[in-house]
């Protein structure tokens, strides 16, 4: 597939009776080694181009991938055989209409860097640190993609490298999970020291300790916080407002956690695997405040729902359901050491995965504590923490936010963190259960 | 269907490759949905593409999306480049099978109109409102999966599968008390399976019950005698049974992701509760949504046993974690697409039913719940501490239901759950899910399910 075909596809669309047309077409090279028992379980190579579809026709709307250029005249014949068949989509308006210019962005500079030498030094820092053994999975990820729609055209590369690190030792685990974007120089050093984290916080106890379920002043480190606001990103989404599923519905503009808490959503950060130069209906991405100094201050919209929504688009299209692309959380004044320090008695949880809600529209949910869980005292850790869950709701997290570190991380793991920018935070009060 | 290059993709990688499959994978998705009396468009979408595994000092894979022998080749030569570095290199053979198969369906996905979906989530969404619903979300999607496997060994197996898929979501408001809940259906058929479900009673019925669950007092925490439902016997099996009897998992091989097993480092078999227990992964049942008559590694399939009478008993194994420990694959290796690893995945996960009739159940429960469904559910990452809260509950008073409660909790053990159970219901039901495993992510599809259990002196919070 080229560029000629994505033009190719544009213009039969037209011809079909298409008036708003927006194409995605991504040419992807991933690789990726994974690793267990420390040693190799897999490398992976993907080389794959995709053409995303979106179309409208008198208020109908389609979509589609293509893949094969062979397929080409089928999908179009069936694009059009649904419009003509389906009702109207009222959840959509239009795609952003106007002119749109663009920076000249991040260019790639993708390497093919040798992800098995990685990995070693990965596993090497963490077992020298006292590790037992570590799991974990590298990617190397270069996109190059265009966006063309029936009034802009936008084109841009994205990717980078990701590690994750789980070292184990004994039943303890401390884990890592970091992304490296274009405008970064990670090399074999940087993830060794990834590694020798890892294996840091497996090694910061060799006790366990018991608590009472019940509320308590929490430490949460960058990748709970990633993990909890990848999951509520979603509620920011005036998609979710809109359908009646968000705990933010009715928020904007209120304050809703401490003034030093400014959550934005950053696609220019070129530091990252998530930036993106434009969204899916080519308006330019920019740095958008979502909520500064503890006010909410915008939702996240695409042109159809801030016109339904009575504002301006973000650039966060998704045509029909908006979507943040690479969320960073200001850095706070305190040093996490003196956090530590100022802990007392309360807990340091440095992951959380398998984050459910209950209740979406309260943003009611619990996760799970993992990879160091610990019981501070007097800001030195007592022991290690098992079978206990954070068991609260988003909005009272935000609202108990007492302090956010200088220091921050960029995060990305797995399904559970999406790539983002996060400090420790401080939050008193916080709901722990544990389990019978 | 396309998938010509295969013969050729195999000789190729088997030239310099200790062991080689390759498998080609098309996939014709149709999906639509409705929400809140508003039709959100219909997504048509076609993949296909090739994987091919060849193993030599290290295992590598590589996957071409293309009918173009320069690429595919390609992608091949880089697999066979990486998988001389070292690394973990064992893997099962097993015999050389030469088969095909297929879903039979009785209302053909592909015979289905545009218009026919659309106003059978439009139906549901009308129900829904007429019920009471305040928000509503309904999702329909179908899949037909045509798969052309090979290997060195000199299997060569074709599938042809179709799939069906039906999730919805509805939230009440009751005296500014908000309750939510989400239903998955899924089955290997056409369209038909939506008509066997009597929907309108199970729909309606569910958004009646959220009404009553919001204004509804939580329990008094405290240890209680509980009576499960089906759906939560299967995700009980599902998550603290059929995850952790992965055996990827219990040799780490997740490590980093969804985590270990509370099983690994342990002598089998391990005996993790009470003799009334036993529980079944089987990828046989015709209709099940993770029915299959060989998995994606070409291995027939069969029921296993994954705990027997309070037991361990067998594990869920790929080609790969077969290998590990000297048996035989039991066909457990399963890709969610063209350009994924096979993985040892469930397929449908069940408590196996006992004797009791649903009445006897509550004989002789003094002070207990009945939890029939669930909304939020999570477990740690080696699958020992979970968490279910409940849906639609009841206290139970002499052995009488006595009134609804809101929310209840269990949060406990998998060991202290499995031991608890003192008798199983005669019944038996099923209920669809999307299993998430691995890097990158696959979502599988699988039912999972039991009878109705009795739990004794279970804390509820």
């Amino acid at each position: 597939m080229t560029a000629d075909l994505v033009d190719d596809v544009f213009r039969r669309l037209q011809k079909e009776g298409f008036q708003e047309i927006a194409l995605e077409f991504a040419r992807e090279n991933v690789e990726q080694i994974r690793f267990s028992a420390s040693s190799t379980d897999l490398h992976n190579y993907w080389d794959e181009e995709n053409l995303s579809v979106f179309a409208a026709m008198n208020g109908r709307t389609v979509s589609t991938v293509i893949k094969d250029p062979a397929s080409v005249d089928q999908a179009i014949i069936r694009l059009k055989e649904v419009a003509l068949r389906t009702p109207e989509n009222p959840s959509f308006v239009s795609i952003n209409r106007e002119h749109q210019t663009y920076g000249n962005g991040m260019r790639s500079h993708f390497q093919s860097a040798d992800l098995q030498d990685l990995q070693n030094a990965m596993i090497n820092g963490s077992l020298a640190a006292g590790a037992e053994r570590a799991a974990g999975l590298i990617y190397n990820r270069n996109s190059e993609i265009t966006v063309k729609t029936s009034y802009n055209e936008c084109q841009f590369s994205t990717g980078g490298l990701e590690g994750v690190i789980r070292a184990f030792k004994g039943p303890f685990t401390g884990q890592e999970a970091q992304h490296f974007g274009f405008s970064t120089s990670p090399t074999g050093k940087t993830f060794e020291e990834m590694g020798s984290e890892a294996a840091a916080t497996a090694s910061a106890t060799s006790r366990m300790s018991e608590i009472n379920p019940g509320k308590f002043r929490v430490l949460l480190s960058p990748y709970v916080m990633g993990n909890i606001l990848s999951y509520s990103s979603g509620f920011l989404s005036y998609y979710a407002v809109e359908t009646g599923l968000s705990c933010f519905a009715g928020m904007l503009g209120k304050e809703i956690s401490t003034g030093e808490f400014s959550l934005y959503d950053d696609p220019e950060d070129y530091s990252g695997v998530g930036s993106r130069m434009c969204d899916d209906e080519g308006t330019p991405t920019s740095r958008l405040e979502i909520i500064g100094q503890g006010k909410l201050k915008s939702y996240l919209h695409s042109t159809s729902t801030a016109t339904r929504a009575g504002t301006g688009t973000t650039g966060n299209a998704g045509i029909i359901s908006p979507r943040a692309w690479q969320m960073s959380l200001n850095a706070g004044k305190t040093r996490f050491e003196n956090m530590l320090d100022d802990l007392e008695d309360g807990l340091l949880i440095n992951n959380a995965w398998y984050t459910r809600f209950q209740d979406y529209r309260n943003g009611i949910f619990s996760t799970v504590p993992r990879d160091g869980v610990f019981l501070v005292k007097g800001g030195e850790v007592q022991g290690a923490l098992s079978g206990i869950r954070i068991s609260d709701s988003v909005m009272d997290i935000l609202k108990n936010v007492t302090a956010i570190s200088r220091e921050r991380k960029r995060v990305k793991w797995w399904e559970e963190i999406s790539a983002s920018t996060m400090p420790y935070v401080m939050v008193d009060g916080i709901n722990i259960s544990k389990a019978f | 269907m396309g998938g010509e290059l295969i013969d050729r993709a195999l000789e190729y990688a088997s030239r310099s490759s200790r062991y080689s499959e390759a498998r080609y994978m098309e996939i014709l998705t149709n999906d639509l949905s409705y929400r809140n009396s508003e039709f959100e468009g219909m997504d048509s979408g076609k993949e296909s593409g090739y994987a091919v595994r060849v193993i030599n000092n290290s295992i590598a894979m590589a996957y071409c999306d293309r009918e173009d022998w320069g690429r595919l080749k390609e992608a091949i030569d880089h697999a066979v480049r990486i998988s001389m570095k070292p690394g973990k290199s064992s893997i099962w053979e097993g015999n050389s099978i030469k088969d095909s198969w297929k879903v039979n369906q009785r209302k053909p996905i592909e015979d289905m109109s545009v218009e026919d979906r659309v106003t059978l989530a439009r139906d549901f969404d009308s129900l829904m409102k007429s019920a009471g619903a305040d928000v509503r979300m309904n999702v329909i999607h179908d899949k037909r999966t045509k798969q052309h496997y090979v290997n060195s060994v000199g299997s060569d197996i074709r599938g042809d599968v179709a799939r069906l898929y039906y999730f919805y979501m509805v939230g009440v408001i009751e005296n500014g008390e908000f309750e939510q809940s989400t239903k998955e259906y899924g089955s290997s058929s056409g369209y038909e399976y939506l008509d066997s479900l009597n929907l309108e009673e199970r729909i309606t019925s569910d958004v009646r019950d959220l009404h009553e669950s919001a204004s509804a007092p939580r329990p008094s925490p405290g240890k209680f005698d509980v009576i499960v439902g089906p759906e939560i016997s299967g995700i009980v099996a599902h998550e603290s049974c059929g995850h952790p009897t992965e055996y990827d998992r219990i040799v780490g091989r997740e490590g980093a992701l969804a985590g270990e097993s509370f099983l690994t480092g342990k002598k089998f078999p391990f005996r993790i509760g009470s003799e009334n227990v036993s529980v079944i992964d089987d990828p046989t049942i015709q209709g099940s949504f993770g029915y299959y008559r060989y998995d994606d590694e070409g291995v027939p399939s069969r029921k296993r046993y994954l705990y027997r009478k309070g037991y361990t008993d067998e594990f869920i194994l790929n080609r790969e974690s077969a290998s590990m420990i000297g048996r035989d694959s039991n066909a457990g290796g399963r890709s969610s697409s063209w350009d994924m690893e096979p993985l040892a995945r469930m397929s449908t996960t069940y408590i196996e039913p006992g004797d009791y009739r649903f009445e006897e159940l509550f004989e002789g429960v003094r002070k207990g719940i009945y939890i029939k469904s669930f909304t939020e559910w999570n477990i740690d990452d080696i699958r020992f501490n979970e968490k279910y809260v409940g849906k639609e509950a009841y206290l139970i008073t002499n052995g009488d239901l006595s009134g609804r409660v809101r929310r209840p909790v269990i949060e406990t053990t998998t060991i202290n759950f499995y031991s608890a159970v003192d008798a199983v219901g005669r019944d038996l039901e099923f209920s669809a899910g999307m299993c998430g495993k691995g890097d990158p992510e696959q979502g599988v599809d699988v039912w999972m399910g039991g009878p109705h259990m009795r739990l004794r002196e279970v804390y509820i919070q």
